[in-house]
């Protein structure tokens, strides 16, 4: 399998030991998203620029045909390629909007009264920060030091 | 996110001095390590750690001292178990796999130093 374009949706929760590795993680998310829009959008603008004026039906395949549960195009793979490229640019948006308003209102999480020594629970959705939780039961792990003496044996 | 532990080690810096002018590689030498390792960075699913690893020869023949960084990626229990000794005269697995990894560059300079090679099997506490 390659994956042609698209991009990783992660759908769990992950921990996070300071409010700004949270903060972090989000903005690489985004940045991750828009790449992956630019990428995948620029393929379906230059296809429009190349056939000006000719609008939206040049990604629009008449080869779809429905196959048990699934639309299969057999006849039309450059098109029907193009199209499915197009929804998926089309479901990017909200994503990379949700995602950006989230980071540009995070500040008003960080003006939280904050229990010291909390962690954070993270849920995503689909690849989106839905919710976030103040875990003030479990505290980020004691930072790992090691000194030790040993001998290279036989 | 179930996955098996990934670990990346970068070298940092490199120092090999030769320290008698009488030594040769043709002779058995044991080398005893000295060893620091501290936390760089950690999120929740990676621990990066910060090493030094300083090994002298007995008898002194050359001393080599390493530096740089491991990245552990996987789980919380992964990390863990990979950072935690099994016994007080065991090393916790990270240092084995740093030890796998920067060894090949120690016996390379042994052999441009012309000194005994140290060995590359497990390591056991000095007493």
């Amino acid at each position: 399998m390659v994956q042609e374009t698209g991009t990783d949706l992660y759908s769990g929760v992950l921990r996070f030991y300071t409010l700004n590795d949270v903060r972090k993680y989000l903005k690489e998310l985004l940045e991750r998203y828009q790449r992956d829009y630019d990428r995948s959008s620029n393929v379906i603008g230059s296809l429009l620029r190349t056939e000006g004026g000719k609008g939206m039906e040049v990604i629009m395949s008449k080869g779809w045909a429905k196959v048990g549960s699934m639309f299969v195009n057999a006849s039309d793979p450059d098109k029907g390629g193009m199209e499915v490229t197009f929804q998926l640019v089309t479901e990017m948006k909200p994503r990379i909007s949700k995602t950006e308003e989230i980071l540009k209102t995070f500040d008003q999480v960080e003006q939280l009264p904050i229990e010291a020594n909390s962690t954070y629970l993270l849920y995503l959705h689909g690849g989106i920060p839905e919710r976030l939780v103040i875990d003030s039961t479990e505290p980020p792990p004691e930072s790992f030091s090691f000194k030790g003496d040993y001998t290279t044996v036989q | 996110m179930g996955r098996v532990l990934e670990v990346t080690v970068l070298t940092e810096g490199v120092d090999a001095t030769r320290l008698n002018d009488k030594a040769t590689d043709n002779v058995n030498s044991n080398y005893s390590l000295n060893v620091s390792l501290s936390e760089r960075d950690r999120s929740s699913d990676a621990l990066v750690l910060s090493f030094t690893l300083e090994l002298t020869s007995h008898p002194q023949a050359a001393r080599f001292k390493v530096s740089g960084s491991a990245t552990l990626k996987g789980t919380k229990d992964e990390i863990k178990e990979a950072i935690s000794a099994p016994d007080d005269n065991k090393p916790p697995p990270i240092l084995l796999m740093v030890y796998e990894r920067i060894y090949s560059t120690i016996y390379v300079l042994s052999g441009a130093l012309k000194v005994p090679h140290p060995l590359p099997n497990l390591l056991k506490k000095s007493s």
